[in-house]
């Protein structure tokens, strides 16, 4: 699928209003009901002369443990786009309700440096209306360019899934795997984090993403949760941090996130490295899991870009 | 992180730096055509000496100590040091002494110390922060010093303080704090100040966890214990020679001039004389207990936090002979080695595994020519864990480039008088207590076959390091 046209964004959206937006209009919808729309729009939504603020990046670095070095970590890049990206998934001719979508798994691939004083543009766009098990998913491809450069320095997909949302048309035969997973057994730990309640607000600073399910027991129990879950990608950034050096400037990053993080919690992380001839570094995979119940929470590689 | 000291990457080979470079694969034959004598890897330098040492005796934490700072800690111990070996008014060539848990106001620590002492004021001194190997890298870095001719004497040390430690504001109130005495108006600094939350005021306090994996060293060490398939049996025998070693060294009079009572302590207050395996046996699991295999590490085969100092005396031969004092042994050669513990290759207190092998093979020697091991117990499973790794052949081929197995440690010669598990553990104090113990048993034995006693000490230290030395006595 390709998009048939941009629009030019004046600035980068808030997502604050995006998200009260998207209150508003899964209200609108359960009150006008009327047919359901069945395709993705061939929009792509864009941004351009995107400033960073270095003080957040510092922030950000510190907080997930990366190096603060002046190169743009993937994960703050991810953090850049989302707004731009949540734009796209809040157009009325998107046929998702934003609101309660699931983040199942997000690749990323950091082809060129991104340094904190270049000003890059951001484009999203939605492909890949596909059924899933218990929904509906879709894929937001994000790629950031240094601004008025023509190649993605970086990209992104990221897959959210609409739980209970089967919509006409899309065969839910089409849908991949039986949704049993594996037995998982917890290998030793070469990490582990103690995640206070406070780590959803934490990252909600450095990233933006200030949606209530991450911010408080009380916010997200609004919102129909037990409580409040870390940020996925918050998790998924940790992991980047910790596999560290080896990986260099340029690599493909994949996270497939499973049970989610009820805050507080204590989450065991193991990391394998593999290496390639003469040592070079080629992969490294990694695991998250409940350090009290061995429930996965997440995995995903951090591997040489071909 | 699958058998991750097994299935090995890359090998960390001998660095070779020596007159002739090693051989991978014959580390004890790396210098076929040197005569052997361990001045090699200096040659053409002066010798390096231990006069003595003097410490004071190690405290569990909240005990005798739990007021003593680090500076009263280590001027305490430099001051026996001072009296034993009459350096009153003596300008020193330098001192050099560390710790690990520091407050910020200790920034010139050592020199502080100095100025407290009985030594001249025109000593200089510096500190040296290497976690658990800090004292024995305050010996390495002087005794380089002595060897190269830049100063003649040298006082090594280390302190710390796990009662006094340092607590610091959270980073809220900190962050707060810097700002407000940057803000230059009284609008702009009641603006800063209205950020304060209530959690800002809850303190920061230091702990044992690795920063890169939040895991504590005890958590780590459990990991590399059951990863080595060691027993608690094992390290329950260990912890009780260690107790048996110390107490029957005390008995001796052994510590007599190593050591200077402070605040009511005569000897380690950590040592248990009549400790058995049975209350060993008693004790519950403290670390990897959420580990798939049984849990085997408790508070008898682990060291405790701990407080006290240490310090040791170096010189130059000629130094020591025109003052009158004695010479106890010569530090030979130094060595230190890192591993990746982050991502689970080696165990975090592994390193000291690599660094040996290294030093060995530079200076012509296998573990069969040492006459004393000091190996530092951080944990009973930390000692065990090195020495199954030595008597691995996989990991010896596949990790150090030997063609098998790097060698056994004969268990006689392993930590004689005692070590970490009975004395305690006040980190940087640690090297310090080793140096001096063992220049004094290696002093005693003299020579073996007709050549100066051998002895090593190997230190683990957090962040996946270690330091390792080879001393002889003199």
């Amino acid at each position: 699928m390709s998009t048939t046209g941009s629009v030019i964004l004046a600035e980068v959206p808030s997502l604050s209003k995006l998200y009260l937006n998207a209150a508003g209009e899964a209200a609108r919808r359960r009150l006008t009901g009327g047919p359901p729309r069945l395709s993705l729009p061939l929009v792509s939504h864009e941004v351009r002369g995107v400033r960073t603020d270095v003080a957040t990046l510092t922030a950000f670095q510190h907080l997930l443990g990366e190096t603060a070095s002046d190169e743009l970590p993937a994960g703050f890049l991810h953090a850049m786009a989302f707004p731009v990206a949540m734009s796209v998934l809040n157009r009325d001719d998107f046929p998702l309700p934003l609101l309660g979508m699931i983040h199942l798994a997000n690749r990323i691939e950091q082809r060129a440096t991104i340094l904190f004083d270049q000003q890059v543009d951001i484009s999203a766009r939605v492909e890949n209306l596909r059924s899933h098990r218990v929904g509906t998913q879709v894929d937001v491809i994000a790629e950031i360019r240094v601004a008025g450069t023509t190649v993605a320095a970086w990209q992104g997909v990221s897959t959210y899934l609409a739980k209970g949302v089967f919509l006409p048309g899309i065969d839910k035969r089409e849908s991949v795997g039986n949704g049993t997973r594996p037995d998982f057994a917890a290998p030793d730990p070469t990490a582990l984090w103690q995640l206070g309640v406070e780590t959803g607000r934490a990252y909600a600073a450095v990233s933006g993403d200030f949606n209530p399910i991450h911010l408080s027991a009380l916010s997200a129990k609004a919102l129909g949760m037990r409580t409040s879950i870390a940020h996925g990608m918050y998790l998924a950034s940790r992991a980047l941090a910790e596999v560290g050096v080896p990986r260099g400037e340029h690599f493909r990053w994949d996270v497939s996130f499973e049970a989610p993080v009820f805050l507080p919690a204590r989450v065991a992380l193991d990391i394998s490295t593999t290496g390639g001839d003469f040592g070079a570094w080629q992969e490294s995979a990694y695991v998250a899991w409940n350090a009290r119940s061995g429930r996965r929470h997440f995995s995903g590689t951090v591997s040489a870009l071909q | 992180m699958s058998a991750a000291g097994l299935s090995a990457h890359s090998t960390q080979e001998p660095t070779g730096h020596g007159p002739v470079s090693s051989t991978p694969g014959n580390p004890a034959g790396a210098r076929p055509d040197q005569a052997g004598g361990p001045e090699v890897s200096g040659a053409g330098l002066r010798r390096a000496v231990i006069v003595g040492g003097n410490r004071i005796p190690f405290a569990r934490s909240g005990g005798a100590y739990a007021k003593s700072s680090n500076q009263d800690m280590l001027t305490a111990a430099l001051d026996g040091l001072i009296a034993r070996f009459g350096l009153q008014n003596e300008r020193i060539g330098e001192v050099a002494a560390g710790a690990v848990l520091k407050h910020s106001r200790d920034f010139n620590l050592t020199r502080e110390a100095v100025l407290g002492s009985a030594l001249s004021a025109e000593t200089p001194a510096y500190d040296l922060q290497q976690a658990c190997a800090t004292g024995l890298e305050t010996v390495l870095g002087l005794s380089n010093k002595i060897r190269l001719g830049q100063i003649d004497s040298g006082i090594a040390g280390g302190v710390d303080s796990a009662s006094d430690a340092p607590i610091a504001v959270s980073e809220g109130l900190r962050t707060v704090l810097l700002e407000l005495n940057r803000a230059k108006t009284l609008q702009k600094r009641l603006q800063i100040l209205s950020r304060l939350r209530p959690k800002d005021l809850s303190p920061d306090a230091p702990d044992t966890g690795e920063p890169r994996t939040g895991l504590s060293m005890g958590e780590h060490q459990a990991l590399t214990t059951a990863q080595w398939n060691i027993t608690r049996e094992a390290q329950d025998d260990l912890a009780l020679k260690s107790h048996h070693n110390l107490a029957a060294a005390y008995a001796d009079g052994f510590f007599d001039d190593l050591l200077t009572p402070y605040r009511g302590l005569a000897k380690d207050s950590n040592l248990r004389a009549d400790t058995s395996m049975e209350k060993l046996a008693a004790l519950k699991p403290v670390f990897g207990k959420n580990l798939g295999s049984a849990a085997t590490m408790t508070a008898g085969n682990s060291t405790p936090l701990t407080d006290g100092a240490s310090t040791v005396l170096l010189s130059s031969e000629d130094w020591a002979r025109e003052h009158d004092l004695p010479v106890l042994a010569s530090v030979v050669d130094g060595e230190a080695a890192a591993v990746d513990f982050v991502h689970g290759k080696d165990g975090l207190l592994m390193a000291p595994a690599f660094a040996v092998p290294r030093l060995l093979a530079r200076n012509g020697l296998t573990l069969a020519d040492i006459d004393f091991f000091e190996i530092h117990e951080a944990f009973a499973g930390t000692v065990l864990s090195t020495l199954a790794a030595w008597e691995d052949p996989e990991f010896g081929q596949d990790r150090l480039g030997l063609s098998g197995a790097f060698g056994t440690v004969d268990r006689s010669k392993l930590n004689s008088c005692g070590s970490s598990l009975a004395a305690g553990h006040p980190f940087a104090a640690t090297g310090g207590r080793i140096v001096a113990t063992l220049a004094k048993m290696l002093h005693q034995k003299g020579s073996v076959d007709g050549r100066p006693a051998r002895g090593l000490i190997s230190v683990c230290a957090a962040g996946g390091q270690g330091v390792v030395a080879l001393l002889e006595a003199a």
